[in-house]
């Protein structure tokens, strides 16, 4: 099944569209104030800093308004708009990596193993239900790669290109994305025992 | 992302059975999106404006009047090398100023203002960079400088409807004019604003 993201649902009149890549500026506002809740959405859910989600936010617009020239109507103008704020967001990621001297390869590191098998921030059936507190509380790179992946459609070669990994990389920052949210999912879910047998085994195939 | 065309990956088993991923991905997509600040678009206008991204704005008959008038008074005052407005309140060396006026003389007179004109359009975006760089107007300001602001800015604004407008039609000598008015009205923009922050700020 095809995953949708709400980006892509939304529909703009193509006359505005040719309105702003005059150079209209009230053309860009109407098309700011049709994407800028869903752009600051995910700008926040991968920086978790409001003040710097307000600025990957700005700097989205500005390249929408630089470059929407070269928009040709290809694919839905928010998914094109979405490429531009996961860029900017993931470039982001990247500098505070490398501002702390860590790589994205370093993202589960140790502390963070120890923190999810000893901690168990999941366990009581109120704090399960917290997706976006279990969500907020995974490594940046993690996050990011379950919501592209799982919200917003992107495959793990996609994701691999826009931040300069592998596959196997999304993949497994998936995987143990998963293992961390699971114990989420088990207050929610009527999971048949059938089922549970393919816990275990990691059949990542694409 | 992916095109119509294109599967998606395959169900990723580790770590999760289908069961869980389909609720996890339900549940994901029903988190409420968060709506950005207000303030936010009228910085993004704001920079927009600065770096020349929008189209100016149309003027009306009489304003378009009014700005032919103010840009021929501006050139016909900066032959005349007259001050057009005092300077701002803040130190004087804290800007530098426009690249110097070079008097041309013979065949080197397109060339020389051809270079000026260059130097000025890097002056020019430098300090575009520069009124990015202040924070914001405070919320409250002097109506005397707001208007003083909102004049210098349309009068920029008139600068870069002919430049952008005049579809390579003015001579060497015009651009350098237009540019190096520009140049000096951005300065006195920069300095204005500068003053505001440094006011807003105690």
């Amino acid at each position: 099944m095809r995953t949708m993201s709400k980006f892509v649902d939304i529909q703009i009149d193509p006359g505005i569209v040719r309105l702003a890549a005059r150079g209209d500026s009230r053309a860009h506002e109407i098309i700011y104030r049709t994407f800028g809740t869903p752009v600051y959405s995910i700008c926040l859910r991968f920086t978790r800093v409001p003040a710097q989600a307000e600025d990957l936010l700005q700097e989205t617009f500005i390249e929408v308004i630089r470059s929407i020239r070269s928009f040709r109507g290809d694919a839905p103008l928010g998914a094109w708009i979405r490429r531009i704020a996961v860029t900017k967001s993931l470039m982001y990621l990247r500098s505070a990596w490398h501002s702390r001297g860590q790589s994205l390869d370093d993202d589960f590191d140790e502390t963070v193993a120890v923190q999810a098998e000893g901690h168990s921030e999941f366990s009581s059936p109120d704090e399960a239900m917290d997706l976006d507190t279990a969500l907020a509380n995974l490594p940046a790179i993690s996050r990011t790669v379950v919501w592209l992946h799982d919200v917003e459609g992107f495959t793990h070669k996609e994701i691999a290109d826009l931040m300069g990994k592998t596959e196997s990389f999304s993949k497994s920052q998936l995987s143990r994305a998963y293992q961390r949210l699971r114990p989420l999912l088990d207050g929610g879910a009527r999971i048949d025992a059938a089922d549970d047998a393919a816990f275990g085994s990691c059949n990542a195939t694409n | 992302m992916t095109d119509d065309t294109k599967l998606q990956d395959d169900p990723m088993i580790c770590g999760l059975n289908m069961a869980h991923r389909d609720l996890l991905q339900r549940k994901l997509r029903e988190l409420p999106d968060t709506p950005p600040p207000r303030a936010v678009w009228q910085r993004i206008e704001a920079q927009a404006r600065a770096e020349g991204l929008f189209a100016a704005r149309r003027l009306g008959q009489p304003m378009k009047w009014l700005a032919g008038a103010a840009i021929a008074a501006a050139v016909a005052l900066f032959a005349l090398r007259l001050p057009l407005a005092p300077e701002a309140e803040v130190p004087g060396n804290v800007f530098s100023t426009e690249p110097p006026y070079q008097e041309a003389t013979g065949e080197s007179a397109s060339v020389n203002q051809l270079r000026a004109v260059n130097a000025l359009m890097v002056r020019s975006r430098e300090l575009e960079s520069d009124l990015r760089a202040l924070p914001e107007q405070p919320q409250l300001v002097q109506a005397g400088t707001a208007a003083t602001i909102l004049d210098l800015e349309d009068r920029i604004a008139a600068i870069d409807l002919i430049l952008n407008d005049s579809g390579g039609h003015l001579t060497a000598a015009q651009s350098e004019a237009y540019w190096r008015e520009r140049v000096r009205l951005m300065n006195s923009l920069v300095r204005l604003r500068y003053a505001q922050a440094q006011r807003s700020s105690f």
